[in-house]
């Protein structure tokens, strides 16, 4: 059975796939702020990441024996490794911000009944089930759910941490010593919070990119175009809407 | 127990034999290992020569006797002898030469004659009573009337500071750190497995010479010497930041003098002062000497995992874990479970597609 909101047919197995081309209309989902927020993030998890695991375990060095004056690899990581934390976390602060600015697809409220009934939904679809999935140019609860956690709280603890490790030992501003006892108190719980958790994002961007392909694949919407764009190729019920959805940039 | 007329400490000196010179000497010296500058050597000499010795009462737990070990190994004969003889250690377990009634009568006076004004030094972690007991009572009824009248609390080494070695997981005896029983008394912490012996005779002196405890960090240590991390003024740091690493205890690396990070070094994350202030009189210290620093001063070190290894603890448990190899190896299992994934809906999809064909034929 087809839709005839979202033009997607809905099987039993759970696969939507679109077939109604009818009414299809560009609709502007991400905004410019949303689109520089990600990747602005990329770049910096990419090169957290890299030097983050250079830092926990440095896997390159010199093969000759050599003095220590020749080079400054682990330096060098480290120096990037805060350039792009202090990057990383603006880029967070602003896209809070852009929360409380921005359109419908920059929030997210885990707070009402309907986020948690489409997350049980969600999941249902994504495990080949029967379910009521409703298609939104925007995130599925579920994918918000993912964003709340990792995301949002993945990226508090990595900040936090990360502001401990950095001060680390000037401890000379209380609020930065308090901080610790968030995290186990000594400096060896919170570095390993911070090593931990930055596999979290890892595994995230692995599911991440593949959900976000297989979206595109299935519902022809141009996903993974509209990072770029900021545009979807929706079913639009009015030319309101999709008035609307062009209007800002 | 006799009761002499208590002597001040200048005067201790000089009827040991020093000069006027060799005792300005030691307040110097003692001065510098408390972190002061030169300028504040005076206030020490001045409080030195009026200050009478602080009593001290030593009582031992759940202990090794690693710190009375150390402590009576401070360094520079000379400054020890005074240094020593600075406090009147009044009762110590190990060093007392009375036992058994006596023994206990002994602490019993020290208690009531010096009342408010004796230090009380822990060192060992508390258990329940059935665990210790001290001529009959247990550990924590001996510690809490100890404690009672002190001036202070000082815990030397990690059990008593931490909970330490008795209070790694699993902790069968319950052994807890002083902080937990005694809430009403200010605490200073000197951890260390054993602490250097010159840290704990700072402490004192630096009490005895402002007649106050030193500045204390977050966590009740003494700033002055748990200020920095091993790392931050170890000798090896210039090769860390060079990236140039010993792979084993007998490569060339090792040789060359390399960072000990991937052996398993705790120096990023353990406050002590051991690179400053060394061991032994300032001969060495672990790193120095090639060995990876196990971080003792660091609560729960005893928890961290192995000392060779580089690991991260699982948030709440005493579990480590290599968090790359999991890390990889959780990320292979999601881009296999990814892979699945997309190979179950490319079926669905092609068997989907082909009945929504059949139908609108
Ligand atoms: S040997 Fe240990 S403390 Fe010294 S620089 Fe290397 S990691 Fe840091």
């Amino acid at each position: 059975m087809t839709n005839p909101n979202t033009g997607l047919e809905t099987h039993s197995s759970g696969v939507k796939v679109r077939t109604e081309t009818k009414n299809l209309g560009k609709v502007y989902v991400w905004e410019l702020p949303v689109r520089i927020f990600h990747w602005v993030n990329v770049l910096s998890i990419l090169a957290l990441i890299l030097t983050g695991i250079y830092i926990g375990n440095p896997f390159i060095g010199s093969s000759v024996p050599e003095e220590a004056y020749y080079s400054y690899v682990m330096g060098w990581a480290r120096y990037i490794h805060f350039f792009a934390a202090f990057i990383f976390t603006a880029n967070i602060i602003l896209r809070v911000y852009w929360f409380f600015k921005g359109n419908k697809y920059a929030k997210t409220n885990p707070f009402k009944k309907a986020f948690w009934s489409d997350v049980l939904e969600t999941t249902k679809f994504y495990l080949f089930l029967k379910n009521k999935k409703k298609h939104t140019p925007g995130h599925n609860s579920l994918a918000q759910l993912g964003y709340i956690i990792f995301i949002g709280l993945g990226s508090l603890i990595m900040i936090l941490t990360g502001i401990y490790l950095y001060f680390e030992p000037q401890f000379q501003s209380i609020p930065v010593a308090k901080l610790g006892a968030l995290f186990g108190g000594d400096s060896f719980s919170v570095r390993s919070f911070h090593h931990i958790v930055a596999w979290g994002f890892i595994i995230f961007m692995v599911i991440h990119v593949y959900l976000a392909i297989r979206e595109d694949w299935l519902s022809k919407n141009g996903t993974i175009s509209s990072i770029f764009t900021g545009y979807k190729t929706e079913q639009v019920e009015n030319n309101d809407e999709k008035a609307q959805g062009e209007k800002r940039d | 127990m006799l009761k002499t007329k208590q002597k001040t400490i200048y005067e201790e000196a000089l009827s040991r034999g020093f000069s006027r010179r060799d005792f300005l000497k030691m307040c110097t010296a003692l001065a510098a290992t408390m972190g002061l500058t030169f300028k504040e050597s005076e206030k020490v000499a001045k409080a030195m020569e009026s200050a009478k010795r602080v009593p001290v009462l030593w009582l031992q737990f759940q202990a090794c006797t690693g710190c009375t070990e150390s402590f009576i190994r401070a360094s520079h004969p000379k400054v020890e002898s005074v240094l020593l003889d600075m406090i009147s250690l009044e009762f110590s377990d190990v060093l007392s030469a009375a036992s058994g009634y006596q023994l206990e009568d002994n602490m019993a006076n020290i208690m009531k004659e010096y009342a408010g004004e004796y230090v009380l030094v822990v060192e060992g972690a508390i258990p329940d009573d059935e665990f210790t007991q001290v001529a009959g009572r247990g550990a924590k009824e001996v510690l809490k009337e100890a404690a009672e009248n002190a001036m202070l609390v000082i815990t030397f080494g990690s059990c008593a500071s931490w909970g330490g070695i008795p209070a790694a997981k699993p902790n069968p005896t319950n052994g807890r750190p002083v902080k937990d029983i005694i809430k009403n008394k200010q605490i200073v912490l000197v951890p260390g497995c054993p602490p250097i012996a010159e840290v704990m005779t700072g402490v004192i002196a630096h009490i005895l010479t402002f007649g106050k405890v030193p500045e204390l960090d977050q966590h009740g240590r003494p700033k002055a010497f748990y200020r920095h991390r091993i790392h931050d003024k170890c000798n090896r740091r210039a090769y860390f930041d060079a990236g140039l690493f010993a792979e084993s205890f007998d490569d060339v690396g090792a040789k060359q003098g390399y960072c000990l990070y991937k052996l398993g070094c705790k120096g990023p994350t353990t406050y002590a002062s051991c690179a400053e202030m060394r061991w032994n009189g300032g001969t060495s210290y672990p790193i120095q000497s090639g060995n990876p620093c196990i971080g003792c001063t660091e609560k729960n070190f005893w928890d961290n995992g192995p000392f060779f290894e580089r690991r991260a603890k699982i948030p709440g448990t005493q579990t480590t874990i290599n968090p790359d190899a999991v890390g990889f190896a959780i990320t292979g299992a999601a881009l296999a479970g990814v892979a699945a994934h997309a190979g179950i809906t490319a079926v669905k999809k092609k068997k989907d597609e082909k009945s929504s064909e059949e139908r609108s034929e």
